[in-house]
């Protein structure tokens, strides 16, 4: 394999693991933020800084990254989640943008607009594919379990969620911090294999990306978004076209999909509760053996 | 018998409409009571008053002696106070299984790092949970529409999985918004019989939201009748379908010959 | 020293007014917002430029033209993308990700077909000051402020003087009753989004003139959306207020503080506003009924 093939796969990994956590907070949660990328800028920043400075060990840099984006997410989520949809959609927007500005001016310590060189190039395609299975399976998990079900409960019927009991807002706000962390470790991902970041790399069209990515992929759909991500990762670099030709294609296939097919590739399959299924077969079987309608 | 829903004095105004005022009641354990009126009396912004949606203007609200103002829907709904909506608030992409599902959630003790790793019996606890959400939806006749879009229900089987949605809490009290609405003559007798079985069964105390008078006749201990906002009458089905205040207003009034 | 920023930001608060009114238009008929809203005002300034500086039309021509122009890319993006997205009943929120995607295409598009170079438009106005006891403003800001206010007080004069801004009210209290009222609601909605983008255009131009036209000019309406949910989404007046707001406390800030954080302090402000008043200053609550 070329080393631009290992670059595109790669790439397609760190892009992978922000998407991932765009998806479980906007396509299972129906929750819009436009400020990922400055969570994803937090994660490159403190752990580059973590690797460069304090000479920490490539995962402990990459937890430190995750770490503080998470609490950010935390502390920005408690503030603003109470807003409603379009409001802290404009917050979120605003975080990332001042980010974007705080990193910009803290010339001494992020090297300013110009950029921070130097970062030790520890991101190898093992270390992308250990993280992207891990990122993956834990996404996986999460889903399919009570904290999954209680975040589609809210994206479908809020107040009937509260009705069963779930705490809409520590769930959104779980949600949001999730997201955060998968955009911060994909961000430290990025800085040690990029070894040079600037502020200007994580702005809005790159919170726009992601969620445009979710969207296409099919809201509510972690295969959707593996697979969207990988399309639109890949085939800009198949037609040898531009970056700008790629953001072109990106906003021309939102509007198509959107107007046309808003479930996007996959809609909201393949999240199936297979397992209750067969548990639903067996009862029947059994209750065919009994003979008699009587509960167990 | 000790009153399980203790409401004093209870007030809600919106600015200047008092969509309640001063409205109280005293549901013993196991009762089964009734509100009725005519729509925009204040109803279910009762419910929704109980269930911690809006916050009262005044008065008290007490489960089993315990204060509910002040308290997120959410709590409310962990001390075992399920509801059923006026509009049906179903989970309506996620399957009717699913919907039942999602709702056994109080009872899963598992935590997140469980939940991530799988570890610490978390395949035994949502097997737990399947099989309650499996057993409610077999007692409600649903099971075999278990897999359906729940959206794609006809309206008295959605009723009836709200139904079973809200019992999924394990509740001691269950605020049913107007159970009968849409159904005919037929389906409202078999309501009746299915919401006495319910009652004894899940041992229930309830409190319901009703148009359909021969459902609340046959169903209420005790009637509770609001007419904007306020209490005109309220006593055993008898008693208020004697009252003339609640006939002029609510049952129908004859014609006075000139 | 004080007052002459102060009118420096009242002129940009202007523009920003421009903007914000447009988008203000938009959500309170659909309940979504423009992301499209700049980049139309951007297409636009490139119309003007086009115009007036490469075919050489005189100015006022071409002006009208740019308008228009921006107007008829406005309805296009309606007839394009959000009648199919409300034909299909879909969320409100697919309207807002069709208006992101519609923002990136028209951005990306105008980056391919003419470049990311900066364009200056040639003098229009004289560039100087005129001088009002001490203080001095100039022309193009002078001239920038009466034609935002004349735009928005032809759009308010139409909205509650003539029948279609009756009808238009109409439709964004509510769309349905207004349809069973007879109201043709597609006919207005056009109209609206024609009139907004017109506004947009307006806006573009005088930021083209003032500065420079570039593809991502249409990041100004960045501004305006902060304007109109400071000022209460759905609101205009709300919007135009906090458009004025923004402007004077961008040009406090640029002057008194640091050029580099007066973003970061336009956002710090909405956060601060928001949360005191989730709705923004004049926005309205509305319950759902349970």
């Amino acid at each position: 394999m070329s080393t631009y093939e290992q670059g595109i796969i790669i790439l397609i990994g760190i892009n992978i693991i922000a998407v991932l956590g765009v998806s479980i907070l906007t396509g299972f949660t129906r929750v819009f933020s436009f400020g990922n990328a400055g969570f994803m800028a937090i994660g490159a920043y403190v752990s580059a800084l973590l690797s460069l400075r304090a000479h920490a060990p490539f995962v402990a840099a990459i937890l430190g990254g995750m770490a503080v984006a998470g609490a950010i997410s935390w502390l920005l989520g408690k503030l603003t989640l109470g807003l409603r949809g379009d409001y802290f959609l404009i917050a979120t927007l605003g975080f990332g943008e001042c980010v974007r500005v705080l990193f910009e001016y803290l010339d001494p310590i992020t090297g300013g607009a110009r950029g921070m060189p130097g970062i030790p190039a520890k991101t190898t395609l093992p270390a992308v594919t250990i993280s992207v299975v891990l990122a993956i399976l834990l996404a996986w998990n999460f889903l399919h379990s009570r904290y999954g079900r209680n975040l589609m409960a809210i994206r479908e019927q809020g107040m009937a969620a509260e009705a069963v009991g779930i705490d809409t807002a520590h769930y959104k706000t779980l949600a949001f911090v999730v997201s955060a962390i998968y955009a911060g470790w994909s961000g430290a991902l990025y800085a040690h294999y990029l070894t040079f970041i600037a502020p200007n790399m994580f702005n809005l069209d790159k919170s726009a990306e992601l969620t445009i990515t979710v969207v296409i992929g099919g809201l509510g759909s972690l295969t959707g978004s593996v697979i969207s991500t990988v399309l639109l990762t890949v085939l800009p670099e198949v037609l040898r076209a531009a970056s700008t030709y790629r953001m072109l294609f990106y906003g021309v296939a939102v509007v198509l999909i959107i107007t046309v097919r808003p479930a996007g590739l996959m809609g909201y399959r393949e999240f199936s509760l297979a397992p209750l299924h067969r548990a639903l077969d067996r009862w029947r079987a059994r209750r065919l053996a009994a003979g008699t309608g009587a509960k167990p | 018998m000790t009153a399980i829903l203790d409401i004093k004095g209870l007030d809600k105004f919106f600015g200047g409409v008092k969509a309640i005022q001063n409205f109280s009641v005293e549901l013993p354990e196991f009762g089964i009571y009734g509100l009725i009126g005519p729509n925009g009396a204040g109803k279910t912004t009762i419910f929704n008053t109980i269930t911690g949606i809006y916050r009262p203007t005044g008065g008290s609200i007490r489960l089993q002696g315990r204060e509910l103002v002040g308290k997120q829907p959410f709590q409310v709904a962990n001390l075992g106070v399920g509801r059923t909506f006026q509009n049906i608030r179903l989970f309506t992409q996620l399957s009717v299984a699913e919907n039942v599902f999602i709702a056994c959630q109080s009872d899963a003790d598992y935590n997140l790092l469980g939940a991530l790793t799988r570890l610490g019996g978390f395949r035994a606890k949502e097997a737990r949970l399947r099989e309650k959400s499996l057993y409610l939806l077999d007692y409600m006749g649903l099971s075999q529409v278990a897999e359906a879009k729940a959206g794609s229900l006809p309206y008295g089987h959605q009723r009836k999985l709200e139904i079973a949605r809200a019992l999924a809490l394990n509740p001691r009290l269950l605020l049913l918004d107007e159970p009968a609405a849409g159904m005919n003559g037929d389906e409202s007798r078999e309501l009746v019989d299915f919401i006495f079985r319910l009652h004894a069964e899940f041992k229930l105390s309830i409190l319901m939201i009703e148009h359909h008078m021969d459902v609340v006749m046959k169903l209420c201990q005790h009637i509770t009748v609001l007419n904007f906002g306020l209490t005109i009458a309220d006593g055993t089905p008898a008693q208020i379908t004697r009252d003339p205040g609640v006939i002029e207003a609510y049952l129908g009034r004859e014609e006075q010959p000139c | 020293m004080l007052f002459q920023q102060l009118i420096n930001g009242v002129s940009i608060g202007g523009i920003y007014a421009l903007m914000a009114t447009g988008y203000a238009l938009i959500y309170s008929l659909l309940g979504f917002s423009n992301w499209a809203h700049g980049d139309v005002a951007m297409v636009g300034a490139y119309i003007g430029f086009l115009c007036f500086a490469v075919v050489r039309l005189p100015f006022l021509p071409a002006a009208l033209v740019a308008v228009g122009g921006a107007g008829l890319l406005s309805v296009l993006n309606e007839r394009v993308a959000y009648r199919r997205i409300r034909r299909n009943n879909s969320p409100t929120m697919f309207l807002m990700i069709a208006a992101m995607g519609l923002s990136v295409t028209l951005q990306n598009f105008i980056l391919v077909t003419v470049g990311p170079k900066f364009k200056t438009f040639p003098t229009v106005l004289p560039v100087k000051s005129v001088s009002l006891g001490g203080l001095h403003i100039g022309v193009l800001d002078l001239v920038s402020l009466a034609v935002a206010c004349v735009a928005i007080c032809a759009l308010q004069f139409m909205i509650t003087r003539t029948q279609a801004g009756l009808a238009i009210k109409a439709c964004a209290s509510n769309m349905r009753v207004s349809a069973l009222m007879g109201i043709n609601i597609d006919r207005y909605v056009t109209l609206v989004f024609f009139l907004a983008g017109a506004l947009a255009g307006v806006g573009g131009l005088l930021v083209g003139l003032k500065y420079t036209v570039y593809p991502l000019m249409g990041n100004i309406s960045l501004k305006a959306f902060i304007a109109s949910v400071f000022g209460g989404l759905g609101s205009i007046p709300g919007a135009i207020v906090g458009a004025l707001f923004i402007g004077v406390m961008e040009v406090l800030v640029s002057g008194y503080v640091s050029a580099g954080l007066r973003d970061l302090f336009t956002f710090g402000l909405l956060i601060a506003v928001l949360l005191i008043r989730p709705d923004g200053l004049f926005g309205r609550t509305v319950e759902e009924k349970a």
